[in-house]
């Protein structure tokens, strides 16, 4: 009998809690807290606490498929290897690499999404390589690097707590970042001030010193406003702005344009409590703002992110302990696949693929040439599917089918495709539009790195050998380009592999799996073997020198509601699932709190409409229709509905729109109109 | 053995045996008896001996003390004795379970006017907590079970609310318990705790989780120390070792009017319209 304890990270959301997973005789029997955690200290939230349930589930694919007469029939790994390189290969040499396109994923490690980037730069030859960070932190990292150079939390979670005002804009984070909120709570008993901009009444707002219940989509302007009111009472830090920004007059001119008046009327805010949250966030020595998807997920999704760096310079709340402007990453290695390059337009280290000097360096590493035009984003890639110059898709542990907005429009653009690969652990939705899928690891079955929201990057272990005749993903991707006559793939282990990336990319230069496995934690930029990592970004200087003002004006949703579709539709998560559920709707302990989705709708609306709690009702929007159970509540906005993503029974991305950040490319998820009525089956 | 009482094999009763032997002991003029008292080194020889004997604090000056065995009778010191026994050897206070309530030596005031013969520490916290808050600054805090055990009806509840407001679902206290044989039943039943919902119904979650393990609690801690929101769910379990639980939350959920009203109301405090739904179905069952 063998038994051990294996230390390994949490697969869920971005706080990268650590914790040991319980190994008897090469089963997982369950998961213990880790103590001597920074960030959880012991105490994971109810999906690291189930984290294992799903591991060992009888859905789990245990070999390669292949779709033949529209069913799936086992094959071996060689039979989907040949199939893979004479269809990829085929697809290169008819339609040019750029036919081909690549999805990485942010539920696989560092390791993976970088083999899977130097897949398709090196072997297919393509940019078009991306994952789902295009539909929740794109604006964060085109808004960011914008403003400061790098576009990353700027401070590490711990210290949230040491903060005397927090700004939470558009996150959940009670719910989705279970472990931050504790720390904001913290803050909160030690005296810190705490103000929350929310359309929804989210449980962290009962806390809430300042509640704003803003109109989705008006970011720009409540931030803009707050920005009027702080410069109208000079309480902004003009040394620092002097010293370390530019562009301020430009800001200044623009802000002027927001007086208070004007900002509620279209915010929907109230006045008072808007010149209160200015108040607090002006007066405070140690300013923090958190936001997430409410920031992001909008066509003004970069305009957002830059208001919030705007608003955190023009008070000096950068650069320093317990300050900063903090994206929440939502998922466990986002931070990492993007840090990795798995974005069409950047190698690792967010190194431009269109930049001569950092292409020759990869380009001497692989002994390749490799393209120069930008690749297409994951919203791009289903256009261009449907138009018909993207011919095949190798998908790594991705679910388009839920997460991508307008699922009709991704369901028409998947079988359109000439050749689609989905690699998964489970047959997910979209994996049953695939020619041929591939059985992956799980977190628990292979060695790797993941990079928490805060930039720390943290050691996942093997706790059991794979499953059935599933394969790390790294060892499928490397077996692949090995096969299509890549070079350079021929790895042994994990480590390689962080050997290559740390000898590649600056920022992770001096991290080895030898001094994670000694317990440092480290956070990238980390520029030697002796450099102890970077709690905080910006101290003395910005990564671009000096921080950039914006001057940004606000913009309207891209479809407002009107006479036909009279709601605005806003997306979200809620605690007890993850995402499209592909792995928590198997955790029993998890699916029996929240089995189906729900419509918030506010009560007044709903008597308007005569809808009943819990009465099945229909949502529809110009691109789909649902039917869905009705959750009355005070808790929303009237004139403003919530549905959860997670369930494809009821996908609220049926409805969503292909609307999207100019810039960023991301969707707006948080904003489109829909029409609710009574009449579903039941109702 | 003289709880045992009859002694084999003759018989005899124990205390029969016992009880002139202890007197002998306790007068002769070179005994001195010291309770709660470890010997720590013996050194030297037969009628040459040194002992090192380590008193530990009672909180009680034994010169003072008459017996009278009143503090024992008080909720708070770890005497409770069955009636009629007040062996003053083991009046004591245990420091890890005081929460400084201070009627121990309330009781012994009352019952020793002039020489009370609880005095020293214990006293001094009673009338710290007496104390006008400004005059408290700078000096010992309370700690939490003592603060919330002087609290007023509603600034209990009030903190009970906001507390456990907190509450996540995480299940982490009660998975963590040692003594809670998990059966899936109360925290998992839907009529009175509505799955998916953060945070889940407030206080009854929490008061179906305290009354659940209320006998066999061993203020291990561990629900407190597997709170990733940092409620203070130890608290609860030792107002609830030395108060009637419904002091703890002001509220008790047996079946009379007054305390379902107390429940309806506690429930009802919550903002969302569907709380109230394990309240209706109650009185429906009933």
């Amino acid at each position: 009998m063998n038994s051990d304890f294996v230390l390994t990270v949490c697969p869920f959301c971005g706080c990268g809690c650590q914790f040991y997973l319980q190994v008897l005789d090469n089963e997982i029997t369950g998961v213990v807290p880790c103590k001597t955690d920074e960030i959880s200290e012991g105490k994971p939230c109810i999906k690291g606490r189930n984290s294992a349930d799903f591991i060992n589930h009888p859905d789990r694919l245990k070999s390669p498929l292949a779709k033949r007469n529209g069913k799936f029939e086992p094959i071996s790994w060689d039979e989907a290897l040949n199939i893979l390189t004479k269809q990829l290969g085929e697809k290169k040499q008819k339609y040019g690499a750029d036919s081909v396109g690549v999805l990485a994923s942010a539920k696989c490690t560092n390791e993976e999404n970088f083999l899977m980037m130097k897949f398709a730069r090196a072997v297919i030859g393509t940019n078009n390589v991306d994952h789902c960070a295009r539909l929740c932190h794109a604006s964060t990292v085109v808004g960011l690097a914008k403003a400061f150079g790098s576009g990353a939390m700027t401070n590490s979670i711990p210290e949230v707590e040491g903060s005397d005002c927090i700004f939470l804009i558009g996150s959940n984070t009670i719910e989705q970042h279970p472990l931050i909120g504790s720390r904001v709570l913290r803050a909160k008993e030690k005296g810190a001030k705490l103000i929350v901009a929310d359309p929804r009444r989210t449980p962290i707002v009962q806390f809430a010193d300042v509640y704003l219940p803003h109109k989705p989509g008006t970011d720009v302007c409540l931030l803009n406003g707050i920005m009027n009111l702080i410069l109208s009472w000079d309480l902004a830090d003009k040394d620092f702005i002097a010293q370390r920004t530019e562009g301020f007059e430009e800001l200044e001119r623009k802000v002027k344009e927001y007086p208070p008046e004007k900002v509620c009327e279209i915010t929907g805010v109230d006045q008072a409590a808007l010149e209160n949250a200015a108040r607090i966030y002006g007066e405070a020595e140690r300013a923090s703002i958190l936001y997430a998807m409410g920031i992001t997920q909008h066509t003004t999704g970069v305009d957002n992110v830059e208001s919030c760096a705007n608003l955190a310079m023009l008070t000096g709340n950068i650069g320093r302990e317990s300050t900063g402007v903090n994206p929440l990453r939502g998922q466990n290695n986002v931070q990492g696949a993007c840090d990795m390059g798995a974005l069409p337009n950047v190698y690792s280290g967010y190194q431009s693929v269109t930049d001569g000097k950092a292409r020759a360096k990869f380009e001497k590493a692989w002994g390749v040439k490799l393209p120069e035009k930008v690749g297409l984003t994951v919203t791009e890639m289903t256009d261009a599917a449907l138009k018909g110059s993207l011919k095949a898709m190798y998908i790594m542990g991705e679910n388009p089918m839920l997460s991508d907005p307008d699922i009709n429009h991704v369901k028409k653009a998947l079988s359109s495709l000439d050749f689609l690969v989905v690699q998964d652990i489970f047959l997910s939705e979209t994996a049953r539009f695939a020619h041929v899928v591939l059985p992956g690891c799980s977190f628990a079955e292979k060695e790797g790195t993941f990079t928490a929201t805060d930039r720390r990057v943290q050691r996942v272990r093997k706790a059991i050998e794979p499953i059935g005749d599933s394969k790390p993903d790294w060892l499928i991707v490397s077996e692949l380009a090995k096969k299509m006559g890549g070079k350079g793939f021929d790895y042994k282990s994990a480590e390689e592999i962080m050997e290559e990336i740390a000898q590649l990319t600056p920022s992770y230069a001096g991290i080895s799996y030898e001094r994670l496995d000694n317990g440092e934690v480290l956070a990238w930029p980390c520029a030697s073997k002796e450099h102890p990592g970077t709690r905080f970004l910006h101290k003395d200087a910005f990564v671009r020198g000096k921080g950039r003002f914006f001057a940004v004006d606000y913009k309207e949703p891209a479809e407002l509601p009107n006479k036909e579709y009279p709601f605005i539709l806003t997306t979200g998560r809620l605690m007890f699932q993850y995402h499209t559920g592909t792995m928590t709707r198997r955790v029993p302990a998890l699916e029996r709190e929240l089995p189906t989705g729900f419509v918030e709708i506010n009560t007044r609306d709903a008597k308007k409409l005569s809808i009943a709690q819990g009465e099945k009702v229909k949502v529809k929007s110009r691109r789909g229709e649902i039917e869905i159970k009705a959750l009355v509540t005070d808790g929303i906005r009237p004139g403003v509905v919530f549905i959860p993503f997670h369930f494809a029974e009821c996908a609220a991305n049926e409805l969503t729109g292909r609307n999207i950040d100019p810039e960023a490319k991301i969707p707006e998820f948080k904003v489109c109109a829909v029409k609710v009525s009574k009449g579903g089956k039941h109702g | 053995m003289a709880q045992l009482d009859k002694t084999f094999p003759t018989n005899d009763c124990a205390m029969c045996i016992l009880a002139p032997k202890m007197i002998e002991a306790n007068s002769h003029p070179n005994i001195e008896l010291l309770t709660y008292s470890e010997i720590e080194k013996v050194s030297g020889e037969a009628g040459n001996f040194k002992v090192k004997v380590k008193k530990k604090a009672t909180y009680v000056d034994w010169d003072k003390c008459t017996g009278c065995g009143e503090c024992s009778q008080t909720q708070l010191t770890d005497v409770k004795e069955s009636e009629g026994e007040t062996w003053v050897d083991r009046i004591r206070i245990d420091e890890a379970s005081c929460i400084q309530c201070g009627d121990c030596t309330q009781a012994c005031v009352e019952e020793n006017k002039e020489k009370h013969a609880i005095t020293n520490v214990a006293f001094e916290r009673r009338s710290f907590t007496e104390l006008p808050p400004e005059e408290r600054k700078g000096r010992e805090p309370e700690t939490l079970a003592q603060r919330i055990a002087l609290m007023d009806e509603k600034s209990r509840m009030d903190f009970w609310q906001r507390e456990l407001s907190k509450c996540i679902k995480c299940f982490g206290c009660r998975d963590v318990c040692p003594v809670w044989i998990y059966d899936g039943a109360e925290l998992e039943d839907a009529e009175w705790i509505k799955p998916g919902q953060i945070p889940p119904a407030v206080p009854l979650f929490q008061i179906i989780r305290a009354y659940r393990i209320a006998g066999l609690c061993v203020n291990c801690g561990m629900c407190e120390e597997a709170c990733p929101m940092d409620i203070p769910l130890r608290a609860i379990h030792q107002l609830m070792w030395r108060q009637p639980p419904e002091s703890v939350f002001e509220i008790i959920p047996g079946l009379d009017a007054e305390t379902k009203n107390k429940l309806v109301q506690a429930v009802r405090k919550q903002p969302k319209a569907e709380k109230k739904q394990p309240a209706a179905k109650r009185e429906r069952r009933k």
